[in-house]
């Protein structure tokens, strides 16, 4: 990152310790709120791609996801 | 190749003891070690001491320092390359190396400054720790400095018998036992096994583990009959870190990355693992909880000494070292009749040692197995150079079509049966040992680092044939499956407030990944210089939701404070509440209750319930009155509308009165509120007069 004294400080808010399922298209997230297992666990869709985990749930939701088939990859660090 | 454990863990292991000495002891212990002249801290007197175990010359003067029965010791721990040793079977090696003052020969090099008690707690003398309990119970340890200049010291055993061997010569590959660790670190891996109070484990995990086909099954090159060997491979692999405690729980951890260094490599950390087994002896088999006395590691290691006495081209008779032992351990030597001495010397050597490639095996001319130490074997006790273990070539497996692959075991090597175990299940153990590609082992092996690229190249190094083409296009299958859809169970998102600040962000090198035009995706939190960001609300997800939401006085218009929100929190207001175009003071977002918006809310599951809950939650204030009528008027027995005549008084006190009085209490029909009285239109004129009778003048 370039020197903060390039320009002013930039206003933000963040959010820490969010749960994130992130889909490769929108028809795939479409497909994960379809189903019923996982309808409970999710709080919303934050955009076409991306939806988000309730608290607590994300264990829930990665077992869930291998049922369906699928090989999530846990973004877990650096 | 390293022959002892790492110097440097154990000295700072060593770092960590000398202080609970006391410091009269310390001052005596260090005097003797490191000869010192000044009144040094007991903190450098510390220092010195670990520093002295590295000066090879020192400890060589020291160990000379030593009579030979604490010499011959010292030795034999460092023949079994564990450096951690239980006081009680020290003993039994002393005992059977013919010294009778046992723990006074201990106790002298704990006074020298080579042998070195396990504390937790403040220690002023030797004698004292060991009057505290029993010395079954208690650990000791040498450093490895000490172990390796120890070794070459006459044990004084004496000679094994030679006889002649009429068969030809077995030695095993030495790959049982890796083979078997990686079958059970699958199994665990799949589903962890509970352990009881007693730290043994349930029935069901302990009938898993001795039915378990891999695991219970027989070598393949099988001389002597082990019991229980899926719980023996369950020790083994808690020492090896294959398995890990968590709790109630024994977890897959990872498979020894010194196996990539060779056979070699990987036997000696089996074999010094040894002394360590405690729930499982080669007699017993599995021993939950363990019993106190457990004469195995002394007597094992002895057995081992006792076969490094002969020539290497000597054979030794089973029968012999089993009489020997059972005359010479105190364990055994005091039992008085033959049926209880030692039976378990012949499966123990045949069973493991020779499994460990420890031994060669051949048979006498009537029969029976005869064994000498093999090259591995008098390397491992370290009485000789390390062998040559170079796999002849490298190209040792096949992967069929169908997803097996057939692994041949004359190049196999504890590093490529690491890396075929992240990735393929083993499914047999033979001559040539079987595996199955599956896309959950592959699943697991992309979780933990393993790419597409390194199964290829696994697959292709050591593969007699090029991949099969079905193959690698299921492998690229389930690879590219894994990068549809990415989990972030603890990621920070950045919300900017406009699309050029999150630009703004990106030019000066935020490390993130744009999910919306305001929101910002931050898998690592580490690396975000906060210099640039001024920050306007912060929300930690893991805590509970914060109040951030204020009702107006109508009931039915919430608004929401920005700087304290989340993102939740909007996603939920957008279920039951319609946005107002209009912000509120200070930027606030704001919503609306609508018979339509809370009617929506309740189709997708919302009842008074939940929103009475998310109010509190949010608000700190129930669902109000006015949200309650939208959702709940309809439900209601219809209200009635009708005329009524009502009469005022000027005070609660006269309202009270005329409820009161017999004269005007069955004229009035209701009160409305602390002043008003409904009154019937017929009763009117009565209730005139009898206001008139006290003197009360009615007004319309």
């Amino acid at each position: 990152m370039s020197s903060p004294s390039s320009g002013a400080r930039i206003p933000v808010k963040l959010h820490r310790r969010v749960c994130l399922v992130q889909t490769e298209d929108a028809v795939l997230a479409e497909e994960l709120l379809a189903r019923k297992k996982l309808a409970p666990d999710i709080a919303g869709r934050l955009t076409d791609r991306v939806l988000l985990v309730r608290p607590g749930r994300i264990d829930a939701v990665i077992q869930e996801l291998q049922k369906m088939g699928h090989t999530p990859r846990v973004v877990t660090g650096p | 190749m390293m022959l002892f454990p790492d110097p440097a863990s154990w000295s700072e292991h060593l770092r960590q003891t000398l202080p609970h000495y006391g410091e009269a002891l310390l001052r005596r212990v260090s005097a003797r070690l490191v000869k010192t002249r000044n009144q040094w801290p007991a903190s450098e007197l510390v220092e010195r001491c670990v520093t002295a175990l590295s000066d090879a010359a020192l400890v060589d003067r020291r160990l000379g320092e030593l009579d030979l029965p604490a010499r011959r010791l010292l030795a034999c721990v460092g023949h079994s390359r564990q450096p951690r040793w239980r006081l009680g079977n020290l003993l039994e090696l002393l005992a059977a190396l013919g010294c009778a003052g046992g723990p006074e020969a201990i106790l002298r090099i704990f006074e020298a400054g080579l042998l070195y008690p396990e504390l937790s707690a403040t220690l002023d003398s030797f004698e004292q720790w060991l009057g505290q309990g029993s010395a079954s119970a208690f650990v000791v340890f040498a450093h490895p400095l000490v172990m390796a200049r120890a070794l070459g010291t006459d044990l004084g055993l004496p000679a094994c018998p030679a006889v002649s061997a009429a068969s030809s010569i077995h030695e095993a590959d030495g790959l049982e036992w890796p083979l078997r660790l990686a079958a059970l670190w699958q199994l665990v891996d799949a589903a962890p096994l509970r352990r009881t109070q007693q730290g043994g484990f349930f029935k069901r995990d302990l009938d898993r583990l001795r039915s378990d086909p891999l695991l219970s099954a027989p070598p393949v090159d099988n001389l002597g009959e082990l019991p229980d060997l899926g719980l023996l491979a369950v020790s083994l692999a808690q020492y090896e870190q294959a398995l890990v405690a968590d709790q109630e729980e024994l977890r897959a951890g990872s498979l020894p990355s010194h196996w990539d260094e060779g056979l070699a490599s990987a036997l000696a950390s089996l074999w010094a693992n040894l002394p360590l087994l405690e729930a499982w002896n080669p007699q017993e088999g599995w021993c939950a909880p363990p019993p106190s006395a457990n004469p195995y590691p002394s007597a094992s290691l002895l057995l081992l000494l006792r076969l490094a006495q002969l020539p290497e081209d000597a054979w030794a008779d089973l029968n012999d070292l089993d009489h020997w032992l059972g005359e010479n351990h105190p364990y055994w030597s005091a039992a008085k009749s033959r049926s209880q001495r030692p039976s378990w010397v012949p499966a123990f050597l045949l069973g493991f040692a020779y499994q460990l490639r420890m031994l060669q095996a051949a048979r006498d001319a009537t029969g029976q197995w005869v064994v000498r130490l093999s090259p591995m074997g008098r390397w491992l006790l370290g009485i000789a150079a390390p062998p040559s273990t170079a796999a002849p070539f490298a190209q040792t497996l096949l992967t069929q079509p169908n997803l097996e692959i057939v692994v041949y075991r004359q190049a196999l090597t504890p590093g490529l049966i690491n890396r075929l175990s992240r990735f393929a299940t083993w499914k047999g153990f033979g001559s040539a040992c079987t595996l199955q590609i599956q896309a959950g082992a592959v699943y697991r092996a992309l979780e933990n680092g393993f790419t597409f690229e390194m199964i290829m190249q696994t697959l292709e190094q050591h593969g007699m044939r090029p991949t099969p083409p079905a193959v690698i296009e299921s492998l690229r299958t389930w690879a590219d499956k894994r990068e549809r859809i990415s989990v972030y169970p603890s990621a920070t998102l950045f919300e900017f407030s406009d699309a050029s600040h999150l630009n703004e962000a990106l030019a000066r090198g935020l490390p993130g990944v744009r999910l919306s035009e305001r929101m910002l995706l931050v898998a690592d939190e580490q690396a975000i210089d906060f210099r640039h960001f001024r920050l306007t609300g912060t929300r930690d997800y893991a805590l509970p939701p914060e109040k951030c939401v204020a009702v107006d006085s109508d009931g039915v218009t919430i608004s929401v404070d920005v700087g304290r929100s989340d993102l939740l929190l909007e996603i939920q207001l957008q279920r039951f509440a319609e946005a107002v175009d209009r912000p509120g003071s200070n930027g606030q977002h704001r919503y609306r209750l609508t018979p339509a918006s809370l009617a929506g809310g309740s189709d997708g599951g919302l009842g008074i319930r939940e929103l009475d809950e998310w109010f509190v939650q949010r608000s700190g204030q129930p669902l109000s009155p006015a949200a309650r009528l939208l959702l709940s008027g309809s439900q209601t027995p219809p209200p009635t509308l009708r005329a009524q005549m009502v009469l005022r008084v000027a005070t609660p006190e006269l309202a009270e009165g005329l409820v009161q009085w017999p004269g005007t209490r069955a004229l009035i029909r209701e009160r409305l509120g602390p002043t008003a009285l409904v009154v019937a239109e017929e009763d009117m004129e009565l209730l005139r007069q009898r206001l008139e009778e006290l003197g009360v003048r009615l007004t319309s």
